[in-house]
């Protein structure tokens, strides 16, 4: 998601915070920021960040990096100048978010003492004269700002006057331009609960704001606005194909719209548990539409869970001490794969005499060290490596009615990982693919029975032989079309009248018998030509054939067909009385 | 769900007055192909006109053309003839919602007759009746929504009428809309009463086409939409004959939220002149979504206008396609379905043949900053064509992070190709119907499945020892039969035996000459608790359960804790659990090691082997003979002492617990290929 820092460098920024000789406001802010790019650092930097200052003007210090020293390094160099406007920074920070699509979830952080500004550029100043105008072209800029995510690190004291009222009108503010906007604060229920006038008492002070509070700020933050979404990637039934994963970005609910008599409009999240369905070639799914993608990355278990301990100490212990508990299955599973990596890992000593032992790929260290994370085995990375290597995707069900794709993503880099495309809500969302729902395996087919992709659909007017003739050209290639296999005939005798046919047909459609004789009067003009110049006697025998019934009003009907004229002088062979004899000539 | 452009009907004026001629002029020898200057040079003779009939025809069919390919199955088009009746063309159901069906049925409709009298009972007005009752009809899909208990007052039914006919002057185009606007009260009326078969109409949109003949003035004045009631809007056009078509074009585009794209700069090879080639534009239709989806702030597409025509059109550029494969899985807002706007013009079917040939084109725009952006692509999927809208703005999922960066990315023994094979034999296809009962992913996909090969013993060895797949693969079968179980059992026998002899199991990466004393032992213990876990974890059948039990059995007589006591064993754990025990049984072997010969097992396996092969030469057999001894591959040491067709028995001294520790001794010496390295070593 990508983020603009913005720090407040109004010159109210420096004062010290009361109680607190070391803090400044900026000095807490910059303190703030840092342990936020920690945070970030700490989730696999995949956030790109930038950095800007605002006061009267709103400075881009760093624009978009995942390089987040640049952004450590320029936060130290921010200096206070002059007053404090926020609604500059709102707007200029449309001009710095433009790069990305509205397919991104963007946001903006914001550390200020929340100072209000001054006269006109102040926000009580700005809201005064927005009242009423929200439809103003000169307001546009804030319908973008209402697609961001604004976060507020709010510093300040409750027992702060200016800073409890300038709360109100931010809140004021949000409200007013309809933004998503949240304000984050130092809470300040404690106080009130157990000391009352919280003014008065000095001590709580020097608790309410300072390193820890901000930092706390900032973990809420992490957790209301960056937090990756956690679900189960589940793919077949054995415990190990079934892993914790985070989705980065996070997935944002869907809004379903109301349908007819049934559900009302509502929100819909993603399973907690999302399962492979099966697997699909690549080429089969091709490009459809979707909703967003996600990197699936595997969930790092910051610490070791108890039961994974404990599994581990079984091991170390004798395999006697294991019982069958069926209520617990992966419990001897797991210590069974623990006992077979001991088995192949080497005895210290081993390893020293057998360094050159090119093909052990296994775990060096001893099970009683803990692996590192990139050395435990994940689902994701393995899962990544057969869909790399076999060009497929897996279908996932998100929920009920619900699809999206696993795949192996390689950018231009040629870095991979592994992908999710998550597909509009509905089974019916890719036509080539049919109803999802209805996908299964080649055993589930009826016996005789074969199926492939793609899903054929009815044939559309461009891959039928449409006759449409608004424009003069398309008629002319037709007739040109049958002029040339007449010249041909007796050779193209059967494509002549095939495209006769084709022409008289729609011509009846059309109700333009005005081209019917037109094209009887082409056809003798023609017969007239050709006969001078010698062509042969069927060639001119069928020219008037066709000219002779293409007139006949007893032709006009959707069944005749006008067919070849037959040497034996059966010269009356039209109509439906040749339907059965059409079948030859027709393709 | 029901918007207003789900129902279109078309009212075709069917009077006399449509026989009359257009007077646009086709020459004659322009059809024959030779360069005339203008039509209208030529004589009389060699020329002629389509009827206003024609024109009327022609382009509402196109009209429908366009909206069925585009919206196949969901928006429906009616025609409806009116002359002295109304005559219906179409109904809304799915069948005759095509265009064959609407030009068969048009070709006995016909030309209107030149010698009709000219009477009052010939009018469009029937038409018009009849297209209001055939609006209270349900569409299928309405009658679903009927049918699933939809109060009918809250299924919305909404319908455009588009009405080509040509009237004297404003009085006439009133009375005309008067009556229609009666005629809509009255139905509803009508169709309030009789809630179960008609819906109400909530609003109908009228659009009047007034056509005249080239050159003609009309008394009609054009009006804009106005709303006449809440219930109808009416707009009225005058055309030309010959324009009916454009207008009708540039009227869908609002019917239907639609947009033009020109796709410009389209190489095609000229057929005189083969070498070079000539660049074309080609137009297709599309929902406007394509384009706005797309839309961000630092670029907008390119439009003009094309000549004649009176809407924009989005000019995007040709790529030279890329290979199929690339097209795959591109970050897509949105798909659509594209219809050329000329569907048979040369440049549109050489489009449209390269696109269902299975290739893509990627559409380029220019950006401000004087850079591209490939912000379309065009495919062919399922014999339908297809407008993607691509992502081009920045997103925040470039730069990837890469997989082998993070958590397991380091771990290099994966068992990617055996799940890939999975993969390929669980490759999803479209079922017409489905079984609930069909097993799912979940049952498809073994249920015993370590991620790598470090942490199976089983499975690495799969690939080194050549009965251990097929013995798997009995293993694994749902129905598994006494046979079956027969075989297995002879395995696991098998691996009994040389487990007692102390063989090393062929490990790749351990190195056999280095594994330790206690690991020699531990790899039959890891085999048989592995052996254990896939057995239970599949056992569906009785033969699986006595696997089961005769593994457990093993697994005790090997000194690995059993699971659960059977009350036969206790004696026999007690027994084989005593440190010493598995030396005892490898010392005992040892022995036999000692008086036992090769050649003779060598003679054997040779035989064995003659069994099953046809034509091999002698060397081959003595060189497999040699290998698999160099494998310490073991016959079957029951079938071995048995005589040729009785059944061998198997464990024969077992339970006898007296007797375990001297049997086990015995059959090993029976066999005795125990190599003398191996032993000597460990």
């Amino acid at each position: 998601m990508p983020t603009i820092i913005a720090v407040d460098a109004s010159i109210s920024m420096l004062r010290q915070v009361p109680g607190r000789n070391e803090h400044t406001y900026l000095s807490l802010a910059i303190k703030g920021i840092q342990h936020l790019l920690d945070n970030f650092t700490a989730a696999g930097k995949l956030e790109h960040l930038a950095l800007m200052s605002y006061s009267m003007t709103a400075d881009l210090r760093v624009d978009f990096t995942r390089d987040y020293d640049q952004i450590r390094q320029a936060v130290k160099k921010i200096e206070t100048v002059d007053k404090s406007c926020l609604l500059t920074l709102l707007k200029t920070s449309v001009s710095i978010m433009s790069t990305w699509g509205a397919q991104n979830v963007l946001q903006l952080v914001v550390f200020t003492d929340c100072g209000l500004g001054f006269c006109s550029t102040s926000i009580s100043g700005f809201l005064e004269t927005y009242a009423g105008k929200e439809a103003d072209p000169e307001y546009a800029w804030l319908r973008t700002v209402a697609n961001y995510n604004l976060n507020f690190i709010c510093l300040g004291l409750h027992s702060d006057l200016f800073f409890t009222r300038a709360l109100v009108v931010y809140q004021q503010l949000l409200d007013a331009a309809a933004l998503k906007g949240q304000l984050f604060m130092t809470p300040v229920k404690n106080q009130e609960t157990n000391e009352g006038g919280s003014a008065a008492s000095a001590p709580s002070h020097k608790s309410e704001l300072g390193r820890t509070a901000v930092f706390e700020l900032i973990e809420r933050l992490c957790e209301t606005s960056y937090k990756s979404t956690e679900v189960t990637l589940r793919c077949g039934s054995y415990f190990r194909m079934e892993a914790p994963v985070l989705l980065w970005p996070p997935t944002t609910p869907y809004e379903q719209p109301a349908v007819l008599g049934g559900v009302e409009a509502q929100l819909r999240h993603i399973d907690q548990r999302i399962e492979v369905c099966g697997f699909l070639a690549l080429s089969d799914i091709g490009s459809p539409a979707t909703l967003s993608r996600h990197w699936v990355l595997p969930k790092v278990e910051r610490e070791k869970t108890s039961r994974r301990s404990a599994g581990m100490a079984a091991g170390m212990a004798k395999p006697a001490k294991l019982t069958l508990d069926t209520n617990n299955p992966n419990y001897v599973l797991e210590s069974l794969e623990q006992d077979i990596r001991e088995f192949y890992a080497k005895d210290p000593k081993d390893t020293e005499e057998s360094g050159d032992d090119a093909d052990v790929t296994i775990v060096l260290k001893h099970s009683t060290g803990p692996q590192t994370e990139q050395q435990r085995e994940s689902l994701c990375v393995l899962l990544h490596g057969a869909l790399k290597m076999e060009n497929m995707a897996a279908l996932v069900r998100m929920g009920d009615k619900w699809y999206g794709f696993i795949y192996a993503f390689a950018d231009a880099k040629k870095k991979s990982n592994l992908m999710l495309n998550i597909l509009p809500p509905g089974s019916n969302v890719i036509p080539w693919l049919g109803d999802l729902e209805l996908l299964g395996f080649a055993e589930d087919l009826a016996p005789g029975e074969t199926a492939s992709f793609p899903v054929r659909a009815d044939r559309r007017s461009y891959s039928q032989s449409s006759v449409v003739w608004i424009r003069q050209a398309s008629l002319q290639s037709d007739v040109q079309k049958v002029l040339r296999h007449a010249k041909k005939m007796p050779d193209k005798t059967q494509h002549f009248y095939k495209e006769l046919n084709r022409i008289r047909r729609a011509a009846l459609a059309l109700g333009f018998v005005e081209l019917l004789e037109a094209l009887a009067m082409l056809l003798e003009k023609e017969c007239a030509h050709l006969t001078l110049n010698g062509a042969s006697n069927e060639c001119t025998v069928q020219l008037q054939h066709a000219a002779t019934e293409l007139r006949k009003t007893s032709n006009r009907d959707i069944k005749s067909t006008i067919v070849p004229h037959q040497k034996g002088g059966v010269s009356d062979v039209s109509s439906s009385a040749a339907a059965a004899s059409t079948a030859g000539y027709m393709y | 769900m029901f918007e207003r452009n789900q129902k279109t009907i078309f009212v075709l004026d069917h009077t006399r007055y449509f026989s009359i001629a257009s007077e646009e002029y086709i020459s004659m020898d322009f059809l024959k192909g030779k360069p005339t200057g203008h039509s209208a040079a030529s004589g009389t003779g060699s020329q002629f006109s389509k009827s206003l009939w024609t024109c009327a025809c022609e382009s509402s069919i196109e009209y429908c053309r366009v909206v069925w390919d585009l919206f196949p199955g969901k928006k429906h088009v009616r025609f409806i003839v009116s002359d002295t009746a109304a005559h219906i063309v179409n109904t809304w159901s799915a069948s005759t919602q095509n265009m064959s069906h609407v030009m068969n049925a048009m070709v006995m409709v016909g030309v209107p007759s030149r010698s009709m009298p000219h009477s009052s009972d010939y009018s469009v007005i029937h038409g018009l009746r009849a297209a209001i009752e055939a609006l209270v009809e349900p569409t299928d899909e309405q009658i679903q929504a009927m049918a699933s208990g939809i109060p009918t007052d809250q299924i919305l039914n909404e319908g455009r009428v588009i009405c080509i006919t040509s009237a004297r002057d404003n009085t006439s185009m009133k009375s005309l809309e008067d009556i229609f606007n009666t005629v809509l009260i009255q139905q509803n009326a009508l169709s309030a009463a009789a809630p179960k078969k008609e819906l109400v109409i909530n609003h109908c949109h009228l659009v009047i086409l007034n056509i005249v003949p080239l050159g003609i003035d009309s008394m009609v004045t054009n009006r804009n939409l106005l709303a006449i009631s809440p219930l109808l809007d009416v707009e009225i056009h005058t055309v030309g004959a010959p324009d009916i078509s454009h207008k009708l074009t540039h009227l869908i585009l609002d019917h239907y939220d639609l947009a033009s794209t020109t796709v410009t700069n389209i190489p095609m090879k000229e057929e005189q002149n083969a070498n070079s080639s000539a660049n074309y534009d080609v137009e297709i239709l599309h929902s406007r979504r394509a384009h706005s989806i797309t839309c961000g702030p630092d670029f907008s597409l390119p439009t003009s206008i094309k000549q004649g025509a009176t809407y924009e059109t989005v000019t995007l550029k040709w790529c030279t396609p890329r290979g199929c494969g690339s097209a795959d899985l591109q970050p897509c807002l949105g798909q659509f379905l594209v219809t050329p706007v000329d569907v048979t013009s040369r440049p549109s079917s050489c489009l449209i043949n390269f696109l269902l040939n299975g290739r893509s084109v990627l559409l380029e725009m220019p950006r401000k900053t004087g850079s591209k952006a490939t912000s379309h692509m065009l495919s062919a999927r399922g014999g339908e064509i297809f407008v993607h809208s691509l992502c081009i703005t920045r997103s925040c999922m470039d730069e990837a992070p890469s997989i082998t960066d993070g958590p397991g990315g380091r771990v290099t023994d994966y068992r990617t190709s055996e799940l890939g094979q999975l993969m390929k034999m669980s490759r999803m296809v479209p079922l017409k119907s489905r079984d609930p009962a069909a097993p799912n992913l979940a049952r498809r996909l073994p249920r015993y499945f370590p991620l790598t090969t470090t942490s199976t013993v089983l499975f690495h060895l799969q690939r080194h020892l050549s009965w251990l797949p097929h013995f798997l693969h009995l293993l694994l079968k749902e129905d598994m039969d006494k046979q079956d179980e027969v075989r297995c059992q002879q395995h696991i026998h098998e691996l009994y035996k040389s487990a007692s002899r102390g063989d090393v199991l062929p490990f790749t990466h351990t190195n056999g000459a280095r594994l330790k004393p206690h690991k020699a032992k531990d790899q039959y213990r890891l085999l048989y608790r592995e052996l254990e876990q896939l057995i239970q974890l599949n056992a569906s059948t009785v033969h699986h359960k006595n696997l089961l039990e005769s593994l457990q059995t093993l697994r005790a007589a090997y000194g690995d804790g059993p699971t659960k006591t059977d009350a036969g064993t206790p004696n026999l754990r007690a027994f084989t659990e005593s440190p010493l025990s598995p030396e005892r049984l490898e010392a005992m072997s040892n022995v036999s090691v000692a008086s036992s010969n090769n050649s003779n097992s060598l003679l054997k396996a040779s035989k064995r082997r003659m069994s099953n092969c046809g034509t091999r030469s002698l060397l081959d057999i003595i060189s497999s003979a040699e290998r698999s001894q160099s494998n310490k591959r073991l016959d079957f040491s029951g079938r071995i002492c048995t005589p040729n067709g009785q059944i061998a028995k198997l464990y024969p001294d077992f339970g006898n617990k007296e007797k375990d520790a001297a049997a086990a001794a015995a059959t090993a010496s029976g066999v005795g290929i125990v190599p003398k390295e191996e032993t000597n070593r460990s």
